[in-house]
């Protein structure tokens, strides 16, 4: 497992100098919030290893070596969370040398960077790995679009329900809304990994 | 006699073609090739075989384990070259090791590094620069390093210059010293297994027609050659398939005694190549013999 996640990094090497020049060139650009940066540059390196392995029947060489379609998936899920982590810590150390030895990383910012890379893999990699990626492109337009009036007809019809579930949230000290967000955003993960564990065990090469 | 792939009663089926009740065997210590045409079932039999695809029913076992209890354990064992390229195409050979290699408990540097001097393999240059020989060069120097007891191998002379052809048969041939090992693949280029397989499995429009030992088939299956009025209803039924022509009939036989009974010395009997076998097996459809 440890093998497939080295695997994705390994494959990017070329990249990583430019990831590096994306950082360095934010920095200096002060509205650019670091979380926010963290997530971006997490989320393109792991979409990138995917769509590496897609382009070039990875796939079939993966599940051709000793390793489970358990495996396989279960190295993505947790590579995600290794890479996001490395990003912080590469972000967090440069600001820490560039800003003047001051931490501008601030425990929040963790949770808010994990937070959204979990939440935003939980829907997403399920689709990568049910679909072939000509159509992800197209099928992430229409989902988008979707998603945005679902969520407007949802609101508009409970209006009231959500209003109380948001007061409720509000009035939570911060130490539970955060822990009530991270157990609900832990449930989700999980149930993204049993989904596409599910699918790519049904996968044909 | 050990067999190292069983596939029992195996059917696959997709969109206009299916594998049928395919019932196989692999023995181990052999070489056996593997033929039939385009679109026989051949890439989807070995898929089957690696687990790349599911069979709808029936059973597949490798070295008489089965991939739902133990598919590391058995691919550990395997070493595979596939007809398509399988390698990241910006990566170099040295960047696939460096993937590979862990994979593998058994993993030699040195026998890699024997094949990648022997095969003049660049270490530092892309994948995609490589030809689809090179491609499979480096494929076969990867499956042949971590002590595989059973190489896979589909359409691996395919696209390859004769030269390398034959010296890919020499190392294969070296490769079986060893007692222990099996070779598996699938091929249309039929003069390839003249030099090496012992066995010859051979699949039709997605049927097993045979499994023979190679030398038994230039004893069952004859070309026969005669004049046409020899032949009526009767008499046709006794063949794969024929070819008339003005000046006579040619057919192949898959029982040659009964033909020889039969004609006596009224026709001409003449050696089948596979490709002969191959053919008229796709014009009669279906084998009796």
């Amino acid at each position: 497992m440890v093998n497939l996640i080295w695997k994705d990094i390994l494959i990017q090497k070329r990249q990583i100098p430019i990831y590096l020049g994306i950082i360095i060139l934010c920095f200096w650009e002060d509205g650019v919030p670091l979380w926010w940066l963290a997530f971006i540059t997490s989320i393109s390196f792991i979409m990138n290893a995917f769509y590496y392995d897609e382009k070039d029947n990875i796939n079939i060489l993966l599940n051709s070596l000793p390793y489970t379609r358990k495996q396989i998936v279960i190295s993505k899920y947790l590579g995600a969370l290794v890479f996001t982590g490395l990003f912080i810590g590469v972000i967090m150390g440069g600001g820490f040398i560039i800003n003047g030895m001051e931490l501008s990383f601030s425990w929040k910012d963790i949770l808010h960077t994990f937070g959204l890379i979990m939440a935003f893999l939980s829907i997403i990699f399920p689709f990568f790995y049910k679909f072939k990626q000509q159509y992800l492109m197209i099928g992430a337009m229409v989902l988008f679009v979707v998603a945005v009036f679902a969520f407007r007809i949802v609101m508009q019809i409970f209006n009231e329900q959500f209003d109380k579930v948001f007061q409720w949230l509000a009035s939570l000290p911060e130490l539970q809304l955060y822990s009530f967000t991270a157990l609900v955003i832990l449930l989700l993960y999980s149930a993204s990994w049993l989904l596409s564990m599910r699918i790519y065990e049904r996968k044909v090469f | 006699m050990e067999n190292v792939i069983e596939l029992q009663n195996v059917t696959k089926s997709f969109k206009g073609f299916q594998v049928k009740d395919l019932s196989i065997a692999v023995k181990k210590g052999f070489v056996t090739g593997f033929i039939g045409g385009n679109g026989a079932g051949k890439s989807t039999t070995i898929k089957l075989i690696m687990n790349l695809l599911k069979q709808d029913s029936g059973s597949i076992s490798v070295f008489g384990l089965t991939h739902e209890t133990n598919e590391r354990a058995i691919k550990e064992r395997i070493g595979f070259v596939y007809d398509e390229n399988i390698f990241y195409e910006n990566l170099t050979l040295k960047d696939m090791k460096k993937i590979i290699r862990p994979a593998y408990q058994q993993w030699d540097d040195a026998i890699f590094q024997k094949y990648i001097n022997q095969f003049e393999l660049p270490l530092n240059k892309k994948i995609k620069t490589f030809s689809k020989g090179m491609k499979m060069k480096a494929s076969l120097a990867i499956a042949l390093s971590h002590q595989a007891e059973l190489i896979i191998m589909d359409e691996p002379t395919s696209g390859l210059d004769p030269v390398f052809r034959r010296e890919l048969l020499n190392i294969l041939h070296e490769l079986m010293q060893d007692g222990d090992k099996t070779i598996f693949f699938s091929t249309h280029i039929t003069t390839d297994l003249d030099r090496i397989a012992d066995y010859i499995i051979f699949l039709n429009d997605g049927e097993h027609v045979f499994t023979k030992e190679f030398y038994k088939i230039q004893e069952d299956y004859a070309i026969v050659k005669g004049p046409l009025d020899l032949l009526d209803a009767d008499t046709e039924q006794e063949f794969v398939a024929v070819q008339k022509s003005n000046i006579g009939f040619e057919g192949l036989t898959g029982n040659k005694e009964r033909i020889e009974s039969l004609f006596g010395e009224s026709v001409v009997l003449e050696k089948p190549t596979l490709e002969d076998i191959m053919y008229y097996t796709k014009k009669g459809g279906r084998l009796n013999g």
